[in-house]
């Protein structure tokens, strides 16, 4: 019912957004844009060497293919530009199909951003991907593979870690370039599956929200973030990103049991890129990536257990002509979790490679092979995805 | 004590008013333009390198410090910067340099733009810009535009220096008037010359100095050339007797040499902005050296 009454809006926003659409077009030609209007959509099709049931465990991310077929993964309309000299804004409204086709509309960010603080400061405040480490901050088209990193859907969540609240953003005067965010957000919605959002304390994403009555007592009770971000360029062909991000917060299992019981999560990440001299259209290119997390989760067992949980990946791209990038991806996933075969903390190791062809800038097709070593399966998975992706309208920011 | 740490605190905040303005340019042609305005009363910097197409750039770190500490930013407009500049501007959070101030100059203001359109611009047409063809700085009495646009704005930012700025951009224009008749009559030979161009670039340089573009490797502004396109370009050149296919240094060259082995087309490799190559250093440089590359290759 109510997602009835959320896909009419969406619909009728759609309509209006048609006719300013038009309306951006006529005025654009003038050079003058009143607000960037974008949409980007993300299909795929797949196979696998098992079933759609375990295939579905599998691929934990919210917009991750996940079954034999084909698959709507994302279709996400982008609003965005200057409220006036003092805020921009953004908005990110998706929408996706479910297993059984029907859709499902997600306000995956609205926020205003800050323009005129002095001292290098900055607020956002809405509804926002929480600042740590870097991929949680990509919306699926700026992905390199098609899915998310495994430790990131067990951590921080399917649809990555967001929620409403407000964060301050400080850019040092160092002679390189250091940010230091803190955030502070609500710990309960349907995202924070390691906070007050998961049902059981094993951090997955509940189905029933309203499972958890809590109320807010004190400030104990919100979620705070902290992420430190460097960058530098090594050289005229070399740029490096270093972060390391932290988040606190209450967990839907001190809810269930009356207690304050708390998680943490903590993650270090690098990025390094290597660019041509002479490079057309951004290739070649060289990128390297990789992130670790480590999350403790206090639950009750007969006494306070703290479950521990750990994961990485690294990826590594190649654009090895106007076009064209090869992908590796490696990762592990692993958890102090007493049962072995549990979905969402066994020992986990996949390896993804992937080819992608983008003709321009605003389409991409994409192929992509996982092997998947999950312990709770019992024997290797194969997967073969084919991804095709599209933006229309306003120009889609060029990802560092 | 108190002073101390009021200096302290004012160093980190405040922009020190006794430094000089801090100009950074979104590409090296621009930053060149300043350098030869400002000379030793600004420091400028480019966010771009001119060895890569500054379309296809990315908001890095390092350009967003720059940004931040900016007193001017200078860039090219018509929708060069499109894929990265809302983002950085975004991320550096300078109010000084954010559009409409004083501290942001879209130097395309000034510029009267070739291939503008009239008609709706589709996407089906490739990388065609509706504000007008970016590459100006190639013409280089358009060079002369862009001086003048700066050499104002510095002295509209920075007053004390108004005379000085004003000289070197009477001083420029005068040697920049010069080269400009010089460079043509270098280039006379080729005048009316029929050529092809890599990309839809070269418009500006093409204009300027009376070559007649017949055709381009891509298919379209921004697509790969394919096999069929290259064929019938073949037949292009042959049919119009072709002597010059112009291209930038970050091209691939196989479709170059493709055509240069079935046709009697050459292909030459224009430096097409400042630090394209270790030679060319200044907006004087640049043209110098497309001379010399286009008077090199015989017919």
């Amino acid at each position: 019912m109510k997602l009835e009454k959320t896909l009419v809006l969406f619909l009728m926003l759609g309509i209006n957004m048609c006719s300013a659409v038009c309306a951006a077009q006529s005025i654009s030609q003038q050079n003058k844009n009143p607000m960037d209007i974008g949409l980007s959509t993300l299909f795929a099709a797949g196979v696998a060497s098992k079933g759609n049931e375990t295939i579905s465990n599998l691929q934990g991310g919210g917009h991750d293919p996940s079954k034999i077929g084909f698959t709507l993964q994302n279709l996400e309309l982008t609003l965005g530009g200057a409220v006036d000299p003092f805020f921009d804004a953004q908005t990110n409204i998706i929408m996706l199909l479910n297993d059984d086709g029907e859709a499902i509309v997600e306000i995956e960010e609205a926020f205003l951003l800050t323009k005129q603080l002095p001292a290098g400061l900055q607020i956002k405040a809405g509804q926002y991907y929480t600042e740590f480490g870097r991929h949680n901050t990509l919306h699926p088209h700026s992905w390199a593979f098609v899915d998310q990193p495994i430790v990131l859907s067990r951590l921080l969540g399917g649809d990555g870690l967001r929620s409403q609240g407000a964060r301050v953003s400080w850019l040092s005067p160092l002679p390189w370039y250091a940010e230091l965010f803190f955030g502070i957000q609500n710990a309960k919605g349907a995202t924070g599956g390691s906070f007050l959002a998961g049902e059981h304390g094993h951090g997955e994403e509940s189905e029933t929200e309203d499972a958890i009555e809590y109320s807010i007592d004190g400030p104990e009770d919100f979620l705070y973030s902290a992420r430190w971000l460097n960058g530098l360029d090594l050289n005229d062909n070399v740029s490096a990103n270093l972060g390391f991000s932290g988040v606190w917060g209450p967990n839907a299992n001190g809810v269930e049991f009356n207690k304050d019981l708390r998680t943490a999560i903590y993650g270090t990440d690098l990025y390094l890129k290597w660019q041509a001299t002479n490079s057309s259209r951004g290739f070649p290119f060289v990128s390297w990536y990789t992130e670790y997390l480590f999350r403790s989760y206090e639950e009750i067992e007969e006494d306070v257990f703290t479950r521990k949980d750990t994961g990485w990946f690294s990826q590594l791209n190649y654009g090895f002509k106007p076009g064209w990038v090869a992908g590796l991806r490696l990762e592990m996933a692993d958890s102090n979790e007493h049962d072995k075969h549990a979905i969402d903390g066994d020992e986990r190791f996949r390896t993804a490679l992937s080819l992608t062809w983008l003709p321009t800038e605003f389409s991409k097709i994409r192929l992509q092979y996982n092997y998947d070593d999950a312990h709770h399966v019992g024997e290797d998975v194969h997967l073969l995805w084919l991804q095709f992706g599209y933006n229309l309208g306003s120009h889609a920011a060029h990802v560092f | 004590m108190n002073k101390a740490i009021f200096f302290t605190i004012c160093f980190f905040i405040c922009t020190p008013t006794w430094a000089k303005l801090n100009v950074v340019t979104s590409t090296s042609d621009l930053a060149a333009l300043v350098a030869q305005i400002g000379d030793d009363k600004v420091s400028v910097s480019s966010l771009t390198k001119g060895t890569r197409d500054p379309h296809y750039a990315q908001a890095k770190p390092s350009m967003i410090r720059k940004v931040f500490r900016a007193d001017l930013l200078i860039i090219i407009g018509a929708e060069m910067e499109v894929g990265w500049l809302p983002a950085l501007l975004r991320a550096s959070r300078n109010s000084k340099v954010a559009i409409g101030q004083l501290g942001y100059l879209d130097v395309s203001d000034y510029i009267e733009l070739k291939g503008k359109s009239l008609e709706p611009v589709s996407r089906d047409m490739g990388d065609v810009h509706a504000a007008g063809n970016p590459h100006y700085w190639l013409d280089p009495s358009l060079g002369l535009v862009m001086a003048k646009a700066i050499a104002e704005r510095l002295s509209q930012l920075d007053t004390d220096n108004k005379e000085f700025y004003q000289e070197s951009f009477a001083q420029f224009k005068k040697e920049l008037e010069e080269k400009i008749i010089h460079w043509k009559a270098e280039l006379k030979h080729l005048h009316g010359e029929k050529i092809i161009a890599y990309h839809t670039s070269l418009l500006y340089l093409a204009d300027a100095f009376n070559f007649n573009i017949r055709g381009y490797v891509e298919p379209k502004p921004g697509l790969s050339p394919s096999p069929s396109h290259l064929k019938q370009l073949i037949k292009t050149i042959r049919a119009e007797k072709i002597s010059y296919l112009l291209m930038e240094p970050y091209y691939e060259v196989r479709s170059a040499q493709l055509l240069q082995r079935k046709s009697n087309i050459k292909y030459v490799i224009i430096p097409q902005s400042v630090g394209a190559n270790p030679n060319v250093n200044s907006y004087f440089d640049l043209f110098d050296n497309i001379v010399a590359a286009l008077k090199s290759v015989e017919k």
